[in-house]
C-alpha cells in the first residue's frame, strides 16, 4: 500500500520536471476551444434559422391556415416548418432539436366556426431566444385575426370551404380595422416553456466536453506510451526483483493519472466558468466523472500499447486506434456538429459514451440512477483493464 | 548465502542455462566468468525472481525464490546491467523511490542515503538531476540503488560495462567494502582481469553450463603452469599441427589458416624449435604473443575460443 503512494510521488516528480508536456496537453485544445468559439461566434448566439415543428391533429381548412402561414414570406427566411405527430414532436423539441413546437388539436376549425373557446400549445426551446419568439408573436397575431374572423363573419364562414381561403382574408383584413372595441378572443394559446435538459446553450457549451476530453485523450495516450520509456530504462526489472509488488507499481500509476487528470479537468472547467461564461452544473459529479474516465482511458490504452512488439510498433498501434476513436467519439469534435450517422457510431466508443454523458452532466440535471449505471460501467470496464494490464507486466513485459 | 543446485531455463527449443551449480558464501565475492550469451544474466535472472526456472533450485538465505519469493527478495540487492535510473530525478530522488521499494521508511532512508552517497563520491550531486551525470557518476548511483538497503545478498551484472578506468576502480572497490561487511555478492563479468582481481571463488561457464568451478589458484592449477602461445601468419592447419606433435608436451588448442593457439611449459625456450617446425611445414609466422597462465589461457583451454569472441 505505502509503495503505490511511493510510486505516485515518484511520477509526481517526473511530471514536475516536465511542465511544458502538461502545458501542452491542456493548452492546445483550450486554443482550439477558443478559436472555434471566435469563428462560431459564441457567448449564446442564436443558430441563423429556427426549426418549427407542427402536429396537426385537426386535419381542417382552419388548421391548415394556420400551418401554412409559416411556411410564406417572410417567415419563410427565419422558419423551417415541419410536420410531425404529437409523440415526435415532444420528443424533438425535449432534446433541444427544434425551436418550438405546435400542437394544433382536433377541433380547432369546429370550434372556430361555433364561436367557441378553444386552446393550442406552444413549447418553445429555452436555449433560443428569437426564433420561439417568432413563432409566438407570429401566432399570437394569427389567433387574435381568427377571434375577429369569428366576430365579425361568422354566418359566411360557416359556408367557406377549403378553394375560398382568398375570401377569409378578405374578411381578415376587413376585420383587423374594427379590432378597437371588440372582446378579447374566445381561441387561447397556451405557451410553454419545456424544462431545460442536456442542450448546450452556445458554441463554447458545445464544444467545452470535446476540448477537456480531447486533453484527457491525450494525456492517457502519453501516460500510456511513458511505460516503455520505463521499460527501456530497466526499472520495471529492478522494481521486479524487489520486495515492492508490480501491482502496487501500477495502482502507483493510476493514483498518479488520477491526480494529473483531475487537475486538469478542474482547470478546463474553471476556463469554461470563467473566460468562456459557460454554465456547469454538478460540478463535483462533472469533476469525478472526467477524472475517472480518464483514468479508464489510461488503462484501455496502456494495455494495447503493451501489446506491442516495440516501443515504435506501440506508438503506432496507439495512434492507428486513438486517432479516430479520437475523432469520431467527440474528442475533436463535438457530436452537435457531427453527421447523425457518425455520432451514432460516435458515442458507441468508450470516449464518445464518456464525452456524451459529461455533456449531460454539466448541461442538466442529474439522473442518479443513470450515473450509478454509467459509473457501474465504467468500473466493469476498468477493473479488468487492470488485472490484464498486470498480467502482461508480470508474465513478460517488466522481465 | 546463494545455493543453486541444477539450475535449468530453457526458451523453448534454446536451453540458456543447464544444470548450472555453485554456493556463494557471505563474505566472498563469486564470479561468474563466461563470454557474452554464456548465460549469466539469465542465471541472475532466476536468482533474483525474475526469471522462473524450469528446472532446479535457488535459495537466497535459505529461502526458495519460488516458493518464498518476497522472502528471498528482501535479503537481495540487484545491480543490473543496464543503468535502470530514472533520468529526470535527481540521485536523492531515485535513492528515496528505490529505498521505498525494499520497504525502507525515513529516518532510516534518509541515513542510507547520506551513506550511499558518500560512499559512492556523489554526495555533492544529490539534487542533481541524473541526466546531467556522467556515465561513471550514473554506474555509482545504479552501484549505490542497489545497496541502499544493505542487502544480505548482492547480485552484480556486468556493472563495469562502459565504465572509465577511475570509475571501474571505484565500483571494484565499493564491491569489496560490500563483501568485507559480510554480504555475499555475486559477480557477473566477461572482463577476465576483473574476475582475477576482485573474486574469492569463480564459475567458469559457456553455453549455459559450469565448465570450471573453484578459487584462483584451483584454476590455475588446473593449466599446469603451461604458457598460452598465440601465433598469427599464414598456415596449413593439419601440416603445422604434425610439424609441432614432436616437440615435448606441446598443446595444439587451435590451428587455423591465419592462427595457430598452443599450450605448452617453458615457452620462451622452445620458441627456435616451433619456429623451425612450422616454417619446414611451409607456415609464414608474421606475429607471436606468449602468455602466462590465466583465466583467459584456462576458458581458451576449456572451449577452444577465446572469451572475448
Amino acid at each position: 500500500m505505502r509503495f503505490i503512494w511511493i510510486s505516485a510521488i515518484k511520477d509526481l516528480r517526473r511530471a514536475r520536471r516536465d511542465p511544458f508536456g502538461f502545458a501542452t496537453w491542456l493548452g492546445i485544445p483550450l486554443l482550439l476551444g477558443v478559436m472555434l468559439t471566435m469563428v462560431f461566434g459564441g457567448n449564446g448566439a442564436p443558430l441563423p434559422k429556427g426549426r418549427l415543428l407542427i402536429a396537426d391533429e385537426d386535419h381542417s381548412f382552419a388548421s391548415g391556415v394556420l400551418a401554412v402561414a409559416f411556411a410564406r414570406e417572410p417567415l419563410d427566411k427565419m422558419l423551417v416548418v415541419e410536420r410531425v405527430n404529437r409523440r415526435e414532436g415532444r420528443e424533438r423539441i425535449d432534446r433541444g432539436e427544434a425551436s418550438a413546437f405546435l400542437v394544433i388539436p382536433k377541433g380547432l376549425q369546429q370550434a372556430f366556426l361555433r364561436n367557441q373557446p378553444f386552446r393550442l400549445q406552444l413549447f418553445t426551446n429555452p436555449s433560443q431566444r428569437i426564433s420561439p419568439q417568432i413563432v409566438e408573436e407570429t401566432l399570437s397575431i394569427m389567433v387574435e385575426g381568427g377571434f375577429y374572423v369569428q366576430r365579425a363573419a361568422a354566418a359566411e364562414l360557416r359556408t367557406v370551404d377549403a378553394g375560398q381561403s382568398a375570401a377569409i382574408g378578405a374578411v381578415y383584413r376587413r376585420i383587423m380595422s374594427l379590432r378597437k372595441g371588440l372582446d378579447p378572443p374566445l381561441i387561447d394559446l397556451e405557451t410553454q416553456t419545456i424544462q431545460e435538459k442536456k442542450q448546450p446553450k452556445s458554441i463554447a457549451a458545445i464544444f467545452f466536453p470535446t476540448m477537456l476530453f480531447m486533453s484527457i485523450w491525450m494525456i492517457a495516450s502519453a501516460q500510456a506510451a511513458d511505460i516503455w520509456k520505463e521499460r527501456a530504462l530497466g526499472a520495471l526489472r529492478r522494481v521486479a526483483v524487489t520486495p515492492a509488488r508490480l501491482s502496487a507499481f501500477l495502482a502507483g500509476r493510476l493514483v498518479f493519472v488520477a491526480l494529473v487528470f483531475g487537475g486538469v479537468t478542474l482547470a478546463g472547467i474553471a476556463v469554461a466558468r470563467w473566460l468562456g461564461g459557460v454554465p456547469v452544473a454538478n460540478l463535483p459529479v462533472s469533476a469525478a466523472w472526467a477524472t475517472l474516465s480518464g483514468t479508464a482511458f489510461y488503462l484501455l490504452m496502456l494495455l494495447l500499447t503493451m501489446q506491442a512488439s516495440s516501443q515504435y510498433a506501440a506508438h503506432v498501434l496507439v495512434n492507428l486506434v486513438a486517432f479516430p476513436m479520437a475523432l469520431v467519439g467527440g474528442c475533436f469534435f463535438p457530436f452537435d456538429i457531427m453527421p447523425g450517422w457518425m455520432a451514432d457510431i460516435g458515442r458507441l466508443t468508450p470516449n464518445g459514451w464518456a464525452v456524451g454523458q459529461f455533456a449531460s452532466m454539466v448541461s442538466g440535471p442529474l439522473d442518479a440512477r443513470g450515473l450509478a449505471t454509467a459509473l457501474a460501467a465504467l468500473v466493469g470496464v476498468s477493473g479488468p483493464a487492470f488485472l490484464l494490464a498486470l498480467r502482461r507486466l508480470r508474465r513478460s513485459f517488466a522481465i | 548465502m546463494i545455493e543453486v543446485e541444477q539450475l535449468r531455463k530453457q526458451y523453448g527449443e534454446l536451453t540458456a542455462v543447464d544444470g548450472v551449480s555453485f554456493t556463494a558464501r557471505p563474505g566472498e565475492i563469486f564470479g561468474l566468468l563466461g563470454p557474452n550469451g554464456a548465460g549469466k544474466t539469465t542465471t541472475i535472472g532466476c536468482i533474483s525472481g525474475l526469471l522462473q526456472p524450469t528446472a532446479g533450485r535457488v535459495r537466497v538465505m535459505g529461502h526458495d525464490v519460488v516458493r518464498d519469493g518476497t522472502a528471498a527478495r528482501q535479503a537481495l540487492g540487484v545491480v543490473p546491467q543496464e543503468i535502470a535510473l530514472y533520468e529526470d530525478l535527481s540521485a536523492v530522488e531515485n535513492l528515496k523511490y528505490w529505498g521505498g521499494a525494499q520497504g525502507l521508511r525515513n529516518p532510516l532512508l534518509g541515513e542510507r542515503i547520506r551513506q550511499v552517497l558518500e560512499l559512492t563520491g556523489l554526495e555533492d550531486r544529490g539534487a542533481d538531476q541524473v541526466k546531467r551525470f556522467s556515465g561513471g557518476m550514473k554506474r555509482r548511483l545504479n552501484f549505490a540503488c542497489g545497496i541502499v538497503h544493505q542487502p544480505q545478498v548482492l547480485l552484480l551484472d556486468e556493472p563495469t560495462v562502459g565504465v572509465d578506468p577511475q570509475s571501474r576502480v571505484r565500483l571494484l572497490e565499493l564491491v569489496r567494502a560490500q563483501a568485507r561487511a559480510g554480504a555475499c555478492v555475486l559477480y557477473t563479468t566477461h572482463y577476465m582481469e576483473e574476475a582475477e582481481t576482485l573474486c574469492d571463488r569463480l564459475a567458469i561457464v559457456d553455453r549455459g553450463k559450469v565448465i570450471a568451478a573453484g578459487t584462483l589458484a584451483e584454476l590455475r592449477s588446473m593449466l599446469e603452469q603451461r604458457d598460452l602461445l598465440r601465433l598469427s601468419g599464414v598456415f596449413q592447419p593439419a601440416a603445422a599441427r604434425e610439424a609441432v606433435a614432436p616437440i615435448n608436451h606441446i598443446e595444439v588448442l587451435q590451428a587455423e589458416e591465419n592462427l595457430m593457439v598452443l599450450s605448452l611449459a617453458e615457452a620462451s625456450r622452445k620458441l627456435p624449435a616451433i619456429f623451425a617446425a612450422l616454417e619446414a611445414a611451409g607456415a609464414d609466422v608474421r606475429g607471436t604473443t606468449l602468455t602466462q597462465p590465466s583465466l583467459e589461457s584456462l576458458f581458451i583451454k576449456l572451449t577452444g575460443k577465446e572469451l572475448r569472441e
